[in-house]
């Protein structure tokens, strides 16, 4: 599991994060939502250790996790970034390939990758050059490289899946179907933290949220708590009327869930 | 619809997947390079004012191989003019090579090449400060130095340049590739202007020494300059290989490297270095040569794709061969003249980055 423990982040004289903590149990899917700048992919952020300017504690399976080798810590937990820059040429299939870098054995798991590759539904473009790709096959390869690198549990350890905003290129139907993927590998046992733009996909898909607002947590709890309008209201500063719209919808969305 | 069989081989490779996937394929074309070059190394060593039998060749070869002493005229020009004349050729030729897959790696742009971000100027800037001012403010240092002071000052001066574009491009521990490319065009201007001003205050000596060694030249090649170049090009270029995976990560960007396990910061300093240390000593040693850093890793990547676990080794043997056939060119194409070899460079160089980039224009239309 994931545990964050008050953490903090000021860089200069800006506070970004604020007494921030969560936690995210094996097998469980916890969306981190908030408006614009309240600091949810600096959260991230932090757990990737992208940025360690913070003070608290961000945990491991109760291992802080400064204490893992950047090496060891890629064979545990598979981060999808928002977008990926690649310019160079390399065909789909390679850059799924590179899921398996933490092991060193890119040549020798073609089984692997094709599952991978099945699993996002990007098999078919396996010879296409990448740059070439649109955004949302590009996305779907990128999701396929990460779940590479977390594919097997390596020495029985947990495993983690962050995914930050990663549905923002696709259309709805691959928007699902990647959350689908992510409910797969939850079953599995894997600790899935997903940093969400679309309220209703949150609301369909994870178990728990967590709200941020300037950089303090503002709510959590379980998914339900995004059936409340004046916590919407509050969060995204939106008038009633719209925050109980919006409230009716996630609803609705709980239902499929 | 478009038959891949009715295409040119190499278009024929771009298209067919299967093909380029093919180790076999990659291996052929490798090999076809490879025989090129040991072609081209023979026709250097035998090739010149003095035209040599390739047997005589092959025994002056074995004498310098068996440290024999030098027993006939051919056996001398082959022993200390032509051999490390062509070694010097071909470690500068895949150094450069190399160097320019590195930088494009670190700074994810196919363009970037240590000439465009100022390693080149920066070394270049360093030892023509050194020959103006031998007598002057810096003869301390040509007193330190000795023979070593153009190569040393071109060496710092590559290593300076590189770190004040490190330190300048990376912000909060990460690299913003727009501002290393602009600070590498600045450093550039700077370099070139100071350049510039010291050849006004250059005696008539001294600039023809510059301008000569401005464009570039292998003519002075011997076997002291081979060995300052063992150490400081050809070491890089056997650890180099080590760096494929980080360098084929870092294309997708740091955060994603350093998801996928490797120490970013630590690995890109050590790439630049590295790049610094290769293109300052082949600076020093002979001159401003463009364009290999650029070509090269271009055309490797068009024959076998961006993966740098091929990249590196191919573009050593590109770069390798491409100076070789530079060299020998500038020193048969107006004989007894020898034209600098940077000239060459840039003849052939030119017109093959002016295809590239018109065949980048025409996919990004089309893509």
């Amino acid at each position: 599991m994931i545990r964050v423990n008050n953490l903090c982040l000021e860089l200069g004289s800006k506070v970004i994060l604020q007494r921030v903590s969560l936690d995210i149990k094996a097998g469980k899917k916890l969306a981190v939502l908030g408006a614009n700048g309240a600091g949810k992919s600096t959260l991230l952020k932090c757990i990737t250790q992208e940025e360690n300017r913070y003070s608290g504690g961000i945990y491991l399976a109760d291992n802080d996790i400064r204490q893992y080798p950047a090496a060891e810590r890629a064979r545990i937990m598979g981060v999808m970034p928002q977008k990926t820059e690649l310019a160079f040429p390399f065909r789909a299939q390679q850059v799924v390939a590179m899921g398996r870098i933490p092991y060193g054995d890119e040549m020798r798991c073609d089984a692997l990758i094709r599952d991978a590759m099945l699993c996002t539904d990007v098999w078919h473009l396996r010879h296409r050059l990448y740059p070439q790709l649109s955004g949302g096959e590009q996305q779907r390869v990128q999701l396929a490289r990460v779940l590479l690198q977390i594919w097997q549990p390596h020495k029985e350890q947990p495993r983690f899946l962050l995914l930050d905003e990663c549905t923002s290129a696709l259309d709805p139907a691959h928007q699902h179907a990647v959350m689908s993927v992510a409910d797969r590998f939850a079953q599995q046992g894997v600790a899935v933290l997903a940093v969400m733009h679309d309220v209703a996909l949150a609301a369909s898909w994870a178990d728990d949220i967590i709200m941020l607002k300037h950089g303090q947590v503002l709510a959590s709890g379980g998914v339900e708590l995004l059936q409340q309008a004046a916590l919407l209201q509050q969060a995204y500063d939106l008038e009633a009327s719209l925050a109980s719209r919006y409230a009716h919808q996630n609803q609705q969305w709980a239902s499929f869930n | 619809m478009l038959q891949a069989r009715n295409l040119p081989f190499v278009r024929r490779l771009a298209h067919s997947p299967r093909l380029m996937y093919s180790g076999l394929a990659m291996l052929g074309a490798l090999l076809l390079l490879a025989l090129f070059f040991v072609a081209l190394f023979f026709l250097a060593l035998s090739h010149g004012p003095i035209p040599l039998a390739l047997a005589d060749v092959w025994q002056s070869l074995l004498n310098a191989v068996s440290a024999a002493d030098i027993h006939s005229q051919g056996d001398w020009v082959v022993r200390e003019l032509r051999l490390p004349r062509a070694l010097m050729a071909m470690v500068i030729g895949a150094g450069l090579a190399v160097a320019g897959v590195v930088t494009q790696g670190i700074f994810r742009n196919p363009l970037a090449d240590p000439g465009l971000i100022g390693v080149s100027s920066g070394a270049a800037l360093a030892a023509v400060a050194v020959i103006v001012l031998s007598n002057g403010a810096l003869a301390f240092w040509v007193e330190w130095t000795g023979v070593f002071a153009l190569p040393l000052a071109a060496f710092i001066g590559a290593l300076l340049v590189s770190l004040i574009i490190y330190r300048l491009g990376t912000v909060n521990g990460q690299t913003q590739v727009a501002m290393l490319l602009l600070a590498g065009v600045a450093i550039n201007v700077i370099a070139g202007a100071l350049t510039g001003i010291l050849t006004y205050v250059a005696d008539d000596q001294q600039l023809r020494s510059m301008t000569f060694w401005s464009m570039g030249s292998l003519a002075y090649g011997r076997w002291p300059e081979i060995g300052a170049l063992l150490v400081c090009v050809v070491l890089p270029l056997l650890w180099l290989p080590r760096f494929s995976r980080l360098l084929n990560a870092l294309l997708m960007g740091e955060a994603v490297a350093s998801h996928l396990g490797f120490n970013v910061q630590r690995g890109k300093f050590l790439l630049l270095a590295a790049a610094a240390l290769m293109v300052g000593a082949s600076v020093a040693v002979a001159g401003m040569i463009g364009f290999i850093g650029l070509v090269v890793p271009h055309l490797m990547r068009l024959l076998l794709g961006p993966d740098h676990r091929q990249l590196l080794p191919a573009s050593m043997l590109c770069g390798a061969t491409l100076l070789l056939l530079a060299d020998l060119i500038a020193r048969s194409w107006l004989a007894p003249a020898d034209l600098p070899v940077g000239l060459i460079m840039a003849i052939m160089g030119g017109p093959v980055f002016l295809l590239l980039l018109l065949q980048q224009i025409k996919s990004a239309r089309a893509g």
